[in-house]
């Protein structure tokens, strides 16, 4: 009888799959950005309550949030394409919808997809920031955009890198759906690889491994950049050098 | 001329008026305290000054220079802003900075000083309120009063036209507001042009050159500590006095 499960495949492939993580990774890491500064702009809309924005930020956050990501990457990879039908047909502009590879279809799928969890994520944070300091920052002249970028967002940063981390972890692995865009990741290529032997377990026990050796060096990371954000928990040594003590009283009341 | 001159500033929230027309003038080198009953506009008019809340009325002259309050244009705000600078209740330290780095940020983000030059004030500023050695602690390490101390180097670093102090004790333990009104005492000194709101009646009448008691968001009374606390021609400022026991004939002990 013929090997029911071959166990030696299952770490020889490792390194034929381990061609694709380029792409896994190049996906991730650009979908990632996209979550990221749409979130952000999402959830500074959503704070200030700009009108009309407001509202298309909501319903955005629900529809992305109430559907499937198999679902909006189908919608994006066929939408797409006929919205430019219909914008060349009626603009007589010629745009090649071919010229487009379907890695960027799954790059804005995912993207948009990480941007709406990423922005409640991120409002969230931003409004855990302590209202005295941020006025204290406006009371030093600093502007609007010099106070999110030195005060707010440093600290929202840290209550919302857990977080974020989680979702970054979840998007490693939604980015095994990007064949549906026609995107030979890793999952597709062990897919592929299957095919021609007919050894789809040992391919997607391939595959375990890989995403959770990269999801664990993720977490190591994470765990790196947290202790390096955090406040130290000890004081510093106070340094001895000049002890400057104020005498207090008798100066007061004189 | 006065180095500060605040004219016709009001301010309502809703329909509450909190600040009804305040004209003010402050000279070079004054120590001006506001006191008055709570929910009387004393936090309010300093807010207003630094363009924390939005006044529906008013301007102030800063050395010559007049900002109208009610303005929109944020180039303007942020000027006014650089001309006076805030010491809070709440000390309002940048949480996830160290001590040196929360007196030097206004210095680097906002004057746009170099590094090294930077870090010469700050330290100096640390060292004036006895902070020098504890640069590199962070809030969370220091007590109210180190806090405020830090707070008070901070403002004071920015070499402010007009320092605003929003009642800078009323956070601390008793024990520590001594060490934070001898730093203010020491600003004064300094030649430091000071606006405060504070409860600390003693400190009052001690270091400030003039007394503004504000109700129902209008000057009431003006004057000199002695004027104010030992001869007080208004009515309402002799009850308010009688109330916090600054006022002592024999009359005012009921038996």
């Amino acid at each position: 009888m013929a090997k029911l499960f071959d166990v030696k495949l299952v770490f020889t492939q490792i390194p034929e799959l381990l061609k694709y993580l380029p792409t896994t990774l190049y996906l991730t890491a650009i979908a990632l950005v996209i979550g990221l500064v749409v979130g952000l702009l999402i959830a500074l809309i959503r704070m200030k309550k700009i009108p009309v924005l407001n509202q298309i930020a909501i319903a955005f956050v629900s529809v992305m949030r109430g559907t499937p990501i198999i679902v909006q990457l189908y919608i994006t990879y066929f939408g797409i394409p006929i919205a430019l039908k219909y914008i060349n047909y009626y603009y007589g502009t010629h745009y090649d919808i071919n010229a487009v590879p379907g890695i960027v279809f799954a790059m804005i799928a995912l993207g948009l997809n990480q941007s709406a969890f990423d922005s409640e994520t991120i409002r969230a944070a931003i409004q855990s920031v302590d209202r005295g300091q941020i006025e204290a920052a406006k009371s030093i002249g600093m502007s609007g955009f010099q106070v999110l970028r030195r005060v707010i967002l440093p600290q929202a940063g840290s209550v919302a890198l857990l977080p974020l981390g989680n979702s970054l972890i979840a998007l490693i692995k939604g980015t095994s759906l990007a064949f549906t865009c026609s995107v030979v990741e890793m999952t597709a290529a062990g897919k592929i690889l299957a095919g021609r032997n007919y050894r789809y377990f040992e391919a997607y026990c391939t595959l375990a491994i890989i995403y959770w050796v990269l999801t664990f060096i993720l977490e190591r990371v994470l765990a790196l950049i947290e202790k390096k954000i955090s406040i130290p928990e000890q004081a510093p040594e106070t340094s001895t050098t000049e002890k400057v003590e104020i005498p207090v009283t008798q100066e007061v009341a004189a | 001329m006065s180095l500060i001159e605040i004219r016709n500033l009001s301010k309502k929230f809703g329909n509450n008026v909190i600040l009804d027309g305040v004209d003010l003038n402050i000279n070079q080198g004054e120590v001006v305290a506001i006191i008055g009953p709570s929910g009387t506009g004393k936090s309010t008019l300093l807010r207003c000054l630094n363009l924390l809340e939005k006044p529906e009325n008013g301007s102030v002259s800063v050395d010559g220079k007049n900002y109208n309050l009610t303005t929109k244009s944020s180039k303007e705000v942020l000027a006014l802003r650089q001309e006076t600078e805030m010491v809070f209740q709440q000390f309002n330290l940048f949480k996830h900075k160290d001590a040196l780095n929360n007196v030097m940020e206004g210095l680097r983000v906002v004057k746009k000083l170099p590094k090294a030059e930077a870090r010469r004030i700050a330290v100096a500023e640390l060292e004036k309120v006895g902070m020098s050695d504890r640069l590199h602690h962070y809030p969370r390490h220091l007590s109210g009063g180190q806090q405020q101390r830090v707070a008070i180097a901070r403002a004071l670093a920015l070499k402010p036209k007009l320092l605003l102090m929003d009642e800078p004790t009323s956070a601390l333990d008793p024990e520590l507001v001594g060490e934070v009104l001898l730093t203010i005492k020491r600003a004064a000194r300094e030649g430091n042009t000071i606006l405060l709101v504070t409860h600390e009646m003693d400190f009052v009448r001690n270091v400030a050159n003039k007394i503004i008691f504000l109700e129902n968001g209008k000057i009431v009374a003006e004057g000199t500590p002695k004027e104010i606390f030992e001869n007080p021609k208004n009515e309402r400022l002799r009850e308010f006095l009688r109330n916090i026991n600054m006022l002592r004939t024999a009359d005012d002990y009921v038996i």
